[in-house]
């Protein structure tokens, strides 16, 4: 307890400069209030031992655990431990490439940020119990400028490239790749998504509201109030009546080869729904699964839509029923009666439909609506035969094609069809 | 801030709590000790994260017991308002009271006899802000409430204040250490993030789950504890609807100590799977992990009889 409550000047200044570090590489939400409170809460452990630092400054500063697990990576090459060897390993993140600018020079080797550049998101990956990285791992950074801290800091490698390099070794996926899905048709898929939210109402809220006409429960409060007016006697009921509420969508795109240019249209598609509504959930899946939900968040309208490298999740083979069944634990806290959930796969599949079978029954069990979206289904004389759709339809809610943006634009009449 | 703090210095180290943690059953990492040092240091809310059953509840509950104060927990529930979180009226009493006086042929109720402190029923938030003594307020699982109450939070959060329209504003008497948990079922925003301290909580180690069995059941047999600490570990890593969580693992040695069971065998894992596994599909499942399990606990036992 020898340097509590005392602060070096030195400490002080690196801290500072540690937050504009996370804030410029990696756009944590950091100002002037958090570098006080980062400051203060060194006041409040021994600035002496290493692990109190870094957890002190770890509950202030970061704010999830995509941002703890970057946070961990930045505090190790910041505040290294003097004469330990640097790892030679690629730089932190896959870094996204700002919209319609390219060249990746390999596949998990991206160029270092710069400054004002875009971090890539990185996707959540399930707890996994004894393989979770350690947060006492050190990170690569040859140019980290911080001052030794005391320590018994070790530097075992960094597990941020270990996806790629599996989807390259992988029999059934291709290299790694960026994914362009440019478009000039964000208008139209604007007005598609606006029409689907507008459109969709799959249930009603707990939450009792006032409400003009009569509800399911009497509104004490606005009721004694409006007795003012007769006297004190309780003639002018108010009610309260549960509103209908917006709906979730969570959108699962199968970005496997063989589904070209239609996974493309509605990555388009997603990012449009989630530039009308907060509540959308999107992932694609190929080989691996991944949540692009961050990605998009970050994705600035108006331009053309470029993602980093997906790894297994994009551009490889397929296996429908494994990832599906991951989606649905992974997601299985956040789906519910109000959820949408969308499928846009064309079936095609290596993989053991059971799992797929599995996976929607989940769903179903959960969500408002399970519908699956299929390029093929917009052929003419399609037939539902492939494995994986036929293990799917019993609890699927509809099957619909989506091929074009006339296809979405439909999607609201034809979501409304299916459920009567 | 109008609420008081209390020196930082007055709080237990990192280290202490840790200690004191252990002593109740809980075995807290650094991480956490550290960040909870920071929930009583800086007076600033903590929002725990991670999968369900990893502890984060019991966290706070630990905490309350070791700072020795009151725990004040909000329940967090899809539909819930910052109404049934902060106060109520007494409606049925009000109008009692006014009929009362017109029966009595008092007359003449005013707006201060009928809003007073009388007809006011403090929920949690309040209770929480007018107690004398900084109580532990746990708001659990605020990713279930909708985006309006988080909104309403922020206020109060920030501000250790509530506007109670009848009778004014009400400042607390001392910040309440916050605790908030949540198992993101829902994205909480940026606001609410920014406000609190963050920690993600995950699921323990072999050595720390092991280390829980002992600390929580002190009698269950060393070997025992091991084979259903990994058997809980093997579980965890298959795709399951509804992994085990602490509690299950405790619920299970627990469900097989009362069988008066020294090591895992089928017979015991029949007989208590129910307190692991809550879904019928994780079952089947994981009956063929299990079984293997179970062989090779059988195995051991017999080599080492």
């Amino acid at each position: 307890m020898s340097g509590l409550g005392v602060i070096p000047p030195d400490l002080a200044s690196q801290v500072s400069a540690f937050t504009a570090r996370l804030r410029d590489r990696h756009d944590f939400l950091i100002g002037p209030g958090e570098t006080a409170d980062a400051l203060r809460a060194l006041g409040a452990v021994d600035v002496l031992e290493r692990r109190e630092v870094r957890g002190a400054l770890r509950a202030v500063l970061s704010a999830s655990p995509e941002q703890a697990r970057l946070f961990d990576l930045e505090f190790n090459a910041f505040f290294r431990v003097e004469g330990a060897a640097q790892p030679k390993l690629p730089p932190l993140l896959p870094e996204t490439k700002a919209p319609g600018t390219e060249q990746q020079t390999e596949a998990g080797q991206p160029p270092p940020p710069r400054p004002g550049q875009q971090p890539a998101p990185k996707p959540t990956r399930a707890p996994a119990p004894d393989d979770a990285p350690d947060p006492d791992e050190d990170a690569p950074d040859s140019q980290a400028p911080g001052q030794p801290l005391d320590g018994d800091d070790t530097a075992p490698p960094d597990d941020a490239a270990v996806p790629s390099l599996r989807a390259r070794l992988s029999p059934n996926a291709a290299p790694g790749q960026a994914v362009q899905a440019g478009g000039d048709d964000l208008p139209e898929l604007l007005r598609a998504a606006s029409a689907l939210v507008r459109s969709l109402q799959l249930g009603r809220a707990r939450r009792l509201k006032p409400q003009p006409n009569r509800g399911p429960k009497l509104d004490a409060r606005r009721t004694l109030r409006a007795a003012a007016r007769t006297a004190g006697d309780a003639t002018l009921l108010r009610w309260l009546g549960r509103p209908r509420r917006a709906p979730r969508f969570l959108l699962v795109i199968d970005g496997s080869r063989s589904m070209g240019a239609d996974a493309t249209l509605l990555l388009r598609f997603a990012q449009a729904l989630h530039l009308r509504s907060r509540r959308v959930e999107v992932y694609a899946f190929s080989t691996g699964l991944t949540r692009l939900t961050p990605a998009l968040r970050q994705a600035a309208p108006g331009v053309p839509l470029a993602l980093p490298d997906l790894g297994e999740a994009w551009g490889g083979g397929t296996r429908i029923g494994e990832n599906l069944l991951r989606l649905a634990r992974e997601e299985r806290a956040r789906v519910n009666r109000d959820t949408l959930v969308l499928i846009l796969s064309d079936g095609l599949d290596t993989g053991e439909p059971a799992l797929v079978s599995r996976a929607l029954r989940d769903l179903r069990a959960q969500a408002g609506q399970v519908v699956w979206l299929s390029p093929l289904a917009a052929l003419p004389g399609y037939q539902p035969v492939q494995r994986a759709i036929m293990a799917a339809l019993p609890f699927l809610d509809a099957l619909l094609p989506v091929a074009s943006v006339a296809d979405l634009h439909a999607l609201p009449r034809r979501l409304s069809t299916a459920r009567r | 801030m109008n609420a008081a703090r209390p020196a930082p210095d007055a709080w237990p180290s990192p280290a202490d709590l840790q200690e004191a943690f252990l002593t109740r059953g809980y075995v807290a990492d650094d991480a956490l000790a550290t960040a909870l040092r920071l929930v009583v240091a800086l007076g600033k809310p903590l929002l725990l994260e991670g999968p369900a059953g990893v502890g984060k509840t019991e966290a706070a509950k630990t905490l309350a017991g070791v700072l020795g104060t009151r725990l004040i927990r909000l329940q967090c529930y899809e539909g819930l308002d910052a109404q049934s979180a902060l106060y109520e009226w007494n409606y049925a009493r009000q109008l009692l009271h006014l009929r009362a006086a017109e029966l009595g042929g008092l007359g003449g109720v005013t707006d201060e006899d009928l809003y007073s402190e009388r007809f006011l029923m403090a929920r949690p938030l309040l209770q929480a802000i007018r107690e004398e003594r900084a109580p532990v307020l746990l708001i659990d699982e605020v990713d279930r409430a909708d985006d309006a109450f988080e909104a309403f939070l922020l206020e109060l959060l920030a501000e250790w204040q509530i506007t109670v329209p009848e009778l004014g504003t009400i400042e607390a008497r001392t910040r309440p250490h916050v605790i908030l948990t949540s198992n993101r079922s829902r994205e909480l925003s940026d606001a609410l993030r920014r406000r609190c301290l963050y920690h993600w909580t995950e699921y323990p180690s072999r050595a720390q789950e092991l280390a829980i069995v002992h600390a929580r059941l002190p009698g269950v047999n060393e070997t025992l504890a091991q084979q259903v600490t990994n058997a809980v570990h093997a579980l965890r890593a298959l795709p399951l609807g509804k992994p085990p969580g602490v509690a299950e693992t405790l619920d299970w040695a627990a469900a097989l100590v009362s069988l008066h069971a020294d090591h895992l065998d089928a017979a015991g894992i029949r007989a208590t799977l129910g307190a692991v596994l809550k879904l019928r599909e994780d079952q089947l499942l994981a009956a063929p992990t299990l079984q293997g399990l179970a062989a090779q606990a059988a195995a051991g036992h017999q080599s080492g009889a």
